[in-house]
């Protein structure tokens, strides 16, 4: 492949690959993101190839893998285009069969295979194109737009979806302007602070020293969030676009930058793809020396990240591509001033790089009308836990919770009750069902006592313990706490240490107020923002679900029956049949009873790993 | 000390301190008042010890030097206390209550009774700013396998000492772990202190100082793992397993860690099996699972 020099050579490139390109041309698109590669997607696509050959229609249908569709619940999820009717679930139980019928039914035109067709829930009536379905009908797709509709590793799907057009377009304005443009988008960063990115830009701009550093924070720390490992590995060409608009903007016309992806090290496969995607945009002369014969200069280095949360942290991210350990340091000075290598250094989230190529296509005005006030565009979110659809859904910024946890993720498992929903990872809150209506803004999410963090949305039932959750949560950033500064080390430690008494059934009158006198401390005094959120998981769960609190301590009681020291199982006389599942999986023999009689747990015995409970097909065990 | 009294039965009244900072003035002076003859032994050429090169005391604030200045020239002019500065202990021998102690004291060159500390000498010194680095011992030889593995994970990077992080990686990918010698090697070679090499390989968790077992089973304990049940997972396992989360089992057959998030959320509650994704996973059909991998 020849450097492409100039913007027009890059215009007639896109021209020459639309046109070489059938509109009407079928394609059955395969996902091949973590979720659905798990679900067995790569042996759809080998299966769907041979059936295609056996079918002789090699020529007339492709096949492509591409990125996360966000419907992982429902994987491997296959899209038949230009039709985008989308079969989900293929493969998990016949594998030969679906893909037959998958083909059989594309190569004569017939009707779409309806056994794999997505079912509503409730109606139980099939919905055949993509768009239709609630889960995707409702979304409004800025930062996802892309995924799962091209190849991530070929960088003509890019450039045919219009890749790098808004760069071409941000080297004919003056730098300034770029960043006014942004600023103007109301786009705030979405690693979870909600910083204003054009603000951080200009800062950086402004600040003295050379070479300057570009940072991708693609460290996405937050357990259950997984946003940014989708756009990493569905769309990592629009994650290099968003990069080099950010180059541009800040060290076009001033002097040398330099760029650097920080990975996080259990994404092996958005390392590939994005490893990939900079050899490709460097062959096409979009990464390198004067990218586009403009005369700008920018490249990336990918570092990968070594498992550690606090990383995710701005000022331990730069310590840890500097080599260092990843500890934190106290801010000012601000990595706008001095950060990577002591240099002038610009880091935004993966998300938010994501988002900028769209502001530039389509201007700041219309990024802004998709969001609420002081929010602009729209916010990726990964609905999961005890809903019925999980996935990444994206929707604008104000949407209210109880549309996307019933209007899109369809509402919770098995018909249970909604509880809450935790947003923010180890360092947001709960928010409880009373305020489900609340909207989904940087500001609405503060006031209820949660943050917005990287967009982990974590939905609850009935048989969530709020205790065990927050001693969850301290749990882990005890184990991360880098340990440099002693609230947040001996802090979340203590406070640890009271949460495993209290579910172990010896809390003790005033430890709740001796964890909020605690919490507060912590906030106040850490060093970070690892720290100084901490406590918000346990604030916020004795905020609302102080009772459940006071039942672990008072009555020793887990009302949601999750913490093993205050449980006990026992089986049901009504419902048991005695078939004998629940005595052949139980680990320590404590379950006796004959074929066909009622079975007995013998307390004694019994060690609560509840896989008589989830083996039994008719409810019958029971927690007490 | 429980018995203050020596084989033949006599008591011996002196005290020796070992290091004359606050601790040790403190003690020498409460023993000194009770009616002990103190010796004092201090490496440095006074008293005082860390303490007094601090400015404010957590948690109070209040400033160093006012609280130990005073102690110093108690301890300085207390009848009973002997200081003896520049001096180390070589040698202890005897029983509780009746030690002898080698002191090995250093040449001052200056007579204390007749020195005013004004200073003088040392400007007039022209010898200063000497600093004398002893050579770095060479470390053990590898066997040649990992000195090979070592020169060329060296070189991919350029012998960049930033890109240490991702030398251990591919150290680690390639051994399973970081052996001991392999890191006193690296530092070596890239000329950086032994102790920031095992900082950073103790800091981060993708990294390993002990073998691993030939499988390696991660559980998940993401959020929405953990609210499906990975805890059971992990109990179960770690029953069956008979070892701790980040453990091996005796037969090198297994190890099991947990993993703060696959980035699997939709397919709660997941676990990993050298890098292979299981979703739904169910605890009655964790035998299985383990019995896959021989």
């Amino acid at each position: 492949m020849e450097a492409v020099k100039s913007v027009e050579a890059l215009e007639s490139l896109r021209h020459n690959i639309l046109a070489s390109r059938d509109e009407k041309q079928a394609i059955i698109t395969i996902c091949c993101g973590t979720g659905c590669l798990s679900n067995g997607s790569l042996k759809v696509a080998a299966a769907l190839k041979n059936a295609l050959g056996r079918a002789g229609l090699e020529e007339k249908i492709k096949i492509k893998t591409t990125g996360c569709h966000g419907f992982c619940e429902r994987g491997p999820i296959t899209v038949i285009e230009p039709e985008g009717i989308l079969y989900q679930a293929v493969g998990r139980k016949q594998l030969e069969k679906d893909v037959t019928d998958i083909v059989e039914a594309l190569g004569k035109g017939e009707e779409p295979v309806t056994r794999l067709l997505y079912k509503e829930l409730e109606t139980k009536q099939t919905v055949t194109h993509y768009h239709d379905i609630p889960f995707y009908a409702k979304q409004r797709r800025v930062a996802l737009r892309n995924n799962g509709i091209i190849d991530p590793k070929n960088i003509e799907d890019s450039l045919a979806r219009g890749g790098y057009g808004s760069f071409a377009k941000a080297l004919r304005m003056e730098p300034e302007q770029v960043i006014a443009v942004v600023k103007d988008s109301l786009l705030r960063g979405r690693g979870g602070a909600g910083f204003l990115t054009g603000q951080k830009w200009e800062l950086c701009r402004r600040s003295q020293g050379f070479p300057k550093y570009l940072i991708c924070n693609g460290d996405e720390g937050d357990p259950g969030a997984f946003m940014d490992r989708s756009i990493m590995e569905g769309d990592p060409h629009s994650v290099i676009e968003g990069m080099l608009i950010a180059a541009w903007a800040i060290a076009g016309g001033q002097g040398p930058i330099q760029g650097y992806v920080y990975v996080r090290a259990e994404y092996p496969l958005a390392v590939d793809n994005l490893t990939m995607a900079v050899k490709q945009a460097r062959e096409h002369g979009l990464l390198g020396k004067n990218i586009l014969g403009s005369g700008f200069d920018f490249d990336l280095t990918i570092n990968r990240g070594a498992g550690a949360f606090v990383c995710g942290e701005e000022t331990a991210l730069i310590a840890s591509v500097e080599g260092r350990p990843g500890l934190p340091r106290t801010r000012p000075p601000f990595p706008a001033q001095s950060g990577l290598f002591g240099k002038p250094t610009n880091i935004n989230n993966v998300e938010t790089y994501v988002n900028v190529p769209s502001i530039l296509e389509k201007g700041s005005d219309w990024f802004k009308s998709i969001g609420a006030d002081k929010n602009g565009g729209t916010k990726v979110f990964s609905l999961v836990g005890k809903v019925n659809y999980t996935g990444l859904v994206e929707v604008p910024m104000g949407m209210p919770i109880r549309e996307v946890v019933f209007g899109i993720g369809g509402g919770i498992q098995g018909g249970k009750k909604f509880k809450a929903v935790q947003t923010g990872g180890p360092s947001g809150g709960c928010i409880p069902e009373s305020l489900v209506d609340l909207p989904l803004t940087y500001e609405g999410l503060s006031q209820a006592g949660s943050i917005m963090g990287s967009g982990g949305m974590i939905v609850m039932d009935n048989e969530t313990c709020m205790v065990d959750v927050a001693r969850y949560f301290l749990g882990f950033v005890t184990e991360e706490s880098c340990g440099k500064c002693t609230p947040c080390r001996e802090g979340t430690r203590h406070m640890h240490d009271i949460m495993e008494r209290i579910c172990a059934g010896e809390g003790r009158e005033g430890d709740i107020e001796t964890l909020e006198r605690m919490g507060k401390a912590i906030a106040a005094a850490s060093l970070c923002g690892l720290g100084q959120t901490a406590p918000n998981p346990t604030l916020s769960t004795i905020k609302y679900f102080r009772d459940e609190y006071e039942a672990h301590i008072r009555d020793k009681k887990c009302p949601a029956g999750v913490c093993k020291a205050l449980i006990k199982y026992r089986i049901s006389a009504e419902a048991c049949t005695g078939c004998g599942v629940c005595k052949r999986n139980c680990p320590v023999e404590a379950i006796s009873g004959e074929k066909k009689a009622v079975h007995k747990i013998d307390e004694q015995k019994c060690v609560k790993c509840g896989a008589c409970r989830e083996s039994c097909k008719f409810d019958a065990v029971i927690i007490e | 000390m429980s018995e203050n009294t020596s084989a033949d039965g006599k008591k011996r009244g002196s005290v020796l301190i070992v290091g004359g900072g606050i601790g040790g003035m403190q003690a020498a002076l409460d023993l000194a008042e009770g009616g002990f003859k103190v010796h004092m032994v201090q490496r440095d050429p006074s008293i005082g010890g860390l303490m007094s090169m601090l400015d404010k005391t957590f948690p109070t604030g209040d400033c160093a030097m006012c609280m130990i200045s005073p102690k110093m020239v108690e301890v300085g002019r207390h009848p009973n206390i002997n200081i003896m500065t520049m001096a180390d202990v070589r040698e202890i021998t005897g029983i509780p209550g009746d030690f002898k102690v080698k002191v090995h004291h250093q040449a001052r060159s200056v007579n204390p009774l007749k020195c005013t500390g004004c200073g003088e000498c040392t400007r007039a010194c022209p010898v200063r700013n000497i600093i004398r680095i002893p050579e770095r011992p060479v470390p053990p030889a590898l066997p040649p396998e990992w000195q090979t593995l070592l020169n060329e994970t060296v070189e991919a990077y350029g012998g960049a000492a930033t890109s240490l992080i991702s030398m251990l990686q591919d150290i680690n990918t390639r051994l399973r772990y970081l052996p001991q010698e392999m890191l006193s090697n690296l530092a070596f070679k890239l000329d950086l202190p032994e102790s920031h090499v095992l900082a950073v390989a103790t800091f981060y968790n993708a990294f390993s100082l002990t073998p691993v077992g030939r499988h390696v089973i991660e559980v998940c304990s993401g959020t929405a793992c953990h609210v499906k049940g990975s805890r059971r997972m992990i109990d179960r396992l770690r029953e069956q397993l008979a070892i701790e989360p980040g453990c091996t089992t005796k037969d090198d057959r297994f190890t099991l860690r947990t993993v703060n998030c696959i980035g699997c959320c939709a397919l709660a509650p997941a676990m990993r099996v050298d890098g292979e994704v299981y979703g739904y996973v169910k605890i009655s059909e964790l035998p299985k699972i383990l019995k896959d991998h021989p």
